[in-house]
């Protein structure tokens, strides 16, 4: 998948009814790779906070001696955000409403990640 | 984290913590330091200031060169085991300049992000400006020595 596709992917997550905007993630930099979101998404605040929550899960399951993290899922009372882990260090980053079809954005964040490379 | 102006001293506290810097230091784009935390020795405190202060005019004349109106808003230098975080804020006290070492445990999104949130706390922590007194011969050397001993201790 070259950056124009990576784009293109972004620009179909962010088309499911109640998502907010989509990301790609540098965990290691906590910094946007390339994004499409709404412009009230501060979507460098997210990144870097993503990155951060990654890094902390990354250290749970490796103290669970689970491996590392392929996903996450950070659920609010007003919204949620779903994170997939791509080729080493990418995240697709997906914000979404509390109401957004999370069942559909999560199987769409599963095979762009797959396919970040 | 040793201060010079105490009003300082929450908002460079809320930072560290926020971001997981390891060593900050700030200072006026003189150099002057104002606040370092994590340094040992005076020495590396003076030097990191200078070199800091120098990076960054350095880097401001080559937005000049480079007609860049707005300036870069930061230089970073990333390593294997650390990074360093370099950028200019404007206080009412003036333009300073943070100078942050950062480890594996944070990263330049997380700095970037709580280092812009220090910058506006200390935008409005800033006390008025009180008109500076003269300096006089008698009184010179007192007030380096409370000034050094406020950065550096009582060594």
């Amino acid at each position: 998948m070259n950056t124009s596709q990576w784009h293109d992917a972004l620009r179909e997550l962010t088309g499911v009814t109640g998502v907010l905007g989509a990301l790609i993630v540098s965990a290691d930099d906590g910094l946007v790779v390339a994004e499409t979101a709404m412009d009230e998404l501060a979507t460098a605040d997210v990144a870097a906070l993503a990155a951060a929550v990654v890094s902390r899960a990354g250290r749970c399951t490796d103290a669970m001696r689970a491996g590392v993290p392929s996903s996450l899922h950070l659920a609010a009372e007003q919204g949620a955000l779903l994170a997939m882990a791509g080729p080493p260090p990418l995240w697709l980053v997906a914000v979404a409403r509390h109401d957004a079809e999370l069942g559909r954005l999560r199987l769409l964040l599963r095979d762009f990640a797959g396919a970040l490379r | 984290m040793r201060v010079l102006e105490p009003w300082v001293a929450a908002p460079l506290t809320e930072f560290l913590g926020e971001s997981g810097a390891r060593v900050a230091l700030v200072m006026t784009s003189a150099g002057q330091v104002i606040a370092q935390h994590g340094f040992t020795r005076s020495l590396d405190v003076m030097s990191a200031a200078a070199l800091g202060a120098g990076i960054l005019a350095t880097t401001d004349e080559l937005a000049h060169i480079l007609d860049a109106r707005t300036g870069f808003g930061a230089v970073v230098h990333q390593g294997v085991r650390q990074g360093v975080w370099l950028a200019g804020f404007d206080t009412p006290r003036g333009r300073w300049i943070a100078l942050v070492v950062f480890g594996p445990e944070s990263s330049i999104g997380l700095v970037r992000l709580f280092f812009a949130r220090f910058a506006e706390q200390i935008a409005r922590a800033a006390p008025p400006l009180v008109p500076a007194r003269e300096v006089l011969a008698e009184g010179f050397e007192r007030e380096l020595d409370q000034s050094l001993r406020a950065l550096f201790g009582a060594s």
